[in-house]
């Protein structure tokens, strides 16, 4: 089993940043890698179990299912059903915690998957590099700082 | 029953910030609020369920046991056994997560109680102020100086 663990501090309340990343179909509202995305069946984007069907910018199609989400918790868990990447049982997990010292968040994105030990480098660092750190700098981008 | 929570970034490396606040009976070192401090009956201040004996600085004498240490978890739980200031059914949480965007950490600190009717706002304060962010900024002056240091050198 591998697992990535990515963690940044946002400029932004915890709801704030929250709103923004809540929406299971808004990923390409916030992370640059991806360029659209469609809820399958027609479900409401917080409907637990819906999948949403998305493409990267170099056009790579990958499906997600929503398998818990948590306002209460401020969590998002989801698995992969359908992508590129040489990995299975994948499931990741994306948590805002409030920082009470100071109008900023502590944001925590994490995934466990398995897959072959010669590729199991590569996506540990691509993931953690090119698809979390990558959302949580635009986050950071767009709440200043 | 009221919970108090505070959190807070400290900019220096995990195990900078655990390697001091896992020494149950360390406090004494660091919080400015805390005198002395002992484990009873010789334990190790690792071994959960030792009991650490202190003073602050007015002389009042405290007793705090310790329920939970985890180094997996950079965690620890503690609650109070005797205290001079009606902090009832005092259990409190630390919790350290790494924050691996530019090698810092995140501390939660958490404190649950009951308080005596008319006196719930002055022991928030106390546990919030002068317990919680004193005790943040202590470290955060030990901890970031060294990481600072370490950066340059």
């Amino acid at each position: 089993m591998a697992r990535v663990y990515t963690s940044s501090v946002i400029n932004g309340s915890a709801q704030a940043v929250w709103d923004q990343v809540r929406d299971f179909n808004g990923l390409p509202k916030w992370h640059p890698s991806i360029a659209d995305s469609r809820i399958e069946d027609g479900l409401a984007a917080d409907q637990v179990g819906c999948i949403r069907d998305f493409h990267l910018q170099n056009g790579d199609q990958i499906r997600e299912q929503l398998l818990g989400l948590s306002d209460y918790d401020m969590t998002c868990t989801y698995s992969i059903l359908i992508s590129p990447m040489p990995l299975t049982d994948y499931v990741a997990t994306l948590r805002l915690t409030p920082i009470t010292d100071g109008d900023r968040c502590f944001a925590e994105w994490s995934a466990d998957f398995d897959c072959a030990a010669e590729d199991e480098e590569d996506l540990v660092t691509g993931i953690g590099n090119d698809v979390f750190q990558a959302g949580f700098d635009a986050l950071k981008r767009h709440f200043g700082g | 029953m009221v919970k108090v929570v505070n959190s807070t970034v400290i900019r220096a490396p995990i195990d900078a910030v655990w390697h001091v606040l896992r020494d149950f009976n360390g406090h004494d070192r660091w919080h400015p609020a805390v005198d002395i401090s002992q484990i009873e009956r010789g334990r190790r201040s690792d071994m959960v369920g030792c009991v650490r004996s202190f003073k602050l600085a007015d002389g009042s004498a405290l007793r705090e046991q310790l329920l939970a240490l985890s180094d997996s978890q950079t965690s620890f739980s503690y609650c109070l056994l005797d205290t001079p200031v009606p902090l009832l059914n005092y259990v409190a949480h630390v919790e350290l997560i790494p924050v691996t965007d530019g090698d810092r950490t995140f501390w939660r600190w958490q404190a649950e109680f009951s308080t005596p009717r008319g006196m719930q706002d002055e022991l928030v304060d106390l546990v919030g102020n002068g317990i919680q962010i004193a005790g943040f900024e202590a470290i955060r002056e030990i901890t970031e100086g060294a990481a600072q240091a370490a950066n340059l050198s």
